[in-house]
């Protein structure tokens, strides 16, 4: 659906939006699942990879644990929580 | 999905859960009120007044309500605001899960539990609540864990269930076991300052699975009890979940399938996510071993020790707190020598190795990875399986539990 270049909106949530000090950015010149990741983890270090370990990335909507994956329009970066 | 996009609260009323509800088998176990006058099919008309004149609501909501029956998994933060509040809107039958005793440190958030609670069961104090706000309900109690051996009996009993428990194995669990039967699932989650809740029903769209697919290793998402949790977020979170409760058994509104809605209270804002199904997902077909799958291995002989054994030869080990200080000060067991985890690779040298080390924590996490790191190092070492909280629940109940 993407082409390889192309950009993606992506938002933070929770942890991922404490990680990143923002809730949401367009990210240029990445093309798959696997690129992302390893920009974020680059720009915002050890706290941003911890959300990734555990976190869910969801393309489009749909979760991805492919890192091959064709980025879409949107990536939404969810830790999951446990506390009741 | 036949239930969005829709405009008027009256034709949002998708009306599905009438084939989940059944009116004639949940009125059939309603009581008599206290008076002798059988009322099971009229609901207190001024009592429920300012929600049945609400639009799309009126009558046939309200008598949907008093027919259903809610399983509450957890009588906790969440538990704690849905209770009451399903209770007060009127649903019918109520159980309520939980294995654990009201403690000190949850009553700045877990208001249906008061002081004098304090040591007796969570499902006896929130079942004592429903009394005074619902003399009518029926209050059922499970005063035990979630299994895959007794879920699917205790669910039987029930049209919708409530997750707000505070462990990944649990919710695995119950998500696996609504799927199969095809009941709605209203889960809950908090963290700190924030929260999510969302929908899970196996025939109208995507699951916690979808949403979730591998829970995350043991120890990388904060509990409560080591990370903390603002008070309100419970209340924000347990209001979402029940008046998702309220439109799914009434067939008001759209319910929050296929869409998680997070909730930040430092920002004080909302925010909504849409997802769909994993692709990827393999069916539920069965239930599993959910402690296994969430990487919860039983306690390693080799590697940990048991609060009981601990406690017949304190004297002959060398015991090494790993814990913050303000967690030191609220409890803590006698002879401990204090080495925060963080400064624990520094201060090695003053760990007595003359006689065998034991290492805890709070609840044995920490621990693990503080003995992992003793070995590397030449010092053999074994951890207190379940931390301090195990040697308050197990040896000694006056050390204070937080």
């Amino acid at each position: 659906m993407a082409e390889a270049g192309s950009s993606v909106v992506v938002r933070y949530f929770a942890a991922a939006s404490e990680a990143a000090g923002l809730e949401e950015e367009r990210i240029e010149g990445t093309a798959t699942v696997g690129e992302l990741r390893a920009v974020l983890v680059e720009r915002y270090g050890e706290a941003m990879a911890r959300v990734l370990a555990s976190g869910s990335f969801l393309v489009d909507g749909v979760v991805s644990r492919d890192d091959s994956r064709a980025l879409g329009a949107r990536v939404d970066v969810l830790p999951p929580f446990a506390g009741g | 999905m036949s239930f969005r996009g829709h405009t008027s609260v009256a034709s949002r009323s998708y009306r599905a859960f009438e084939a989940t509800a059944p009116v004639d088998r949940a009125s059939a176990a309603r009581p008599t009120s206290a008076s002798g006058c059988d009322n099971r099919d009229m609901p207190d008309s001024a009592r429920f007044a300012r929600q049945i004149v609400l639009p799309g609501f009126g009558d046939a909501a309200q008598d949907r309500l008093t027919a259903s029956r809610v399983l509450v998994v957890g009588a906790g933060g969440l538990g704690s605001t849905v209770i009451p509040t399903i209770a007060g809107a009127g649903v019918g039958t109520i159980g309520i899960v939980d294995d654990d005793v009201v403690e000190t440190s949850n009553l700045h958030r877990q208001l249906v539990h008061g002081t004098d609670d304090v040591g007796r069961r969570k499902v006896d104090s929130a079942a004592d609540r429903v009394r005074e706000l619902a003399p009518d309900a029926t209050v059922v109690r499970h005063p035990e864990r979630l299994t895959a051996a007794n879920i699917e009996e205790i669910l039987s009993g029930y049209d919708l269930v409530v997750d707000g428990s505070d462990n990944f194995p649990t919710r695995y669990l119950v998500n696996d076991a609504t799927t199969l039967a095809d009941l709605p699932s209203v889960w809950g989650a908090v963290s700190q300052y924030g929260g999510q809740v969302g929908v899970s029903w196996a025939s109208r769209g995507p699951q916690y699975r979808d949403l979730f697919p591998t829970p995350p290793p043991p120890g990388s998402v904060l509990s409560c009890a080591v990370g903390g949790v603002l008070p309100t977020t419970v209340g924000v979170i347990g209001s979402l979940m029940a008046t998702e409760v309220i439109k799914i058994i009434t067939g008001v509104g759209d319910p929050l399938v296929g869409r998680v809605t997070v909730f930040d209270g430092l920002s004080g804002g909302f925010r909504e996510l849409a997802y769909g199904a994993d692709p990827d997902a393999r069916p539920v077909t069965e239930l599993i071993d959910y402690d296994a799958f969430c990487g919860i291995a039983p306690a390693d002989a080799a590697t940990t020790i048991s609060a009981e054994d601990l406690a017949s030869r304190l004297d002959d080990v060398t015991l090494v707190d790993v814990r913050e200080p303000w967690e030191a000060a609220i409890a803590s067991l006698p002879g401990a020598v204090l080495l925060p985890l963080g400064e624990l690779p520094s201060r090695l040298d003053e760990i007595d190795t003359s006689r065998p080390a034991v290492v805890y924590c709070h609840r044995g996490i920490r621990s693990a990875s503080a003995r992992e790191h003793l070995e590397e190092n030449g010092i053999d070492a074994v951890h207190l399986d379940g931390g301090i909280d195990a040697w308050s629940r197990l040896v000694d109940p006056s050390i204070v539990r937080y």
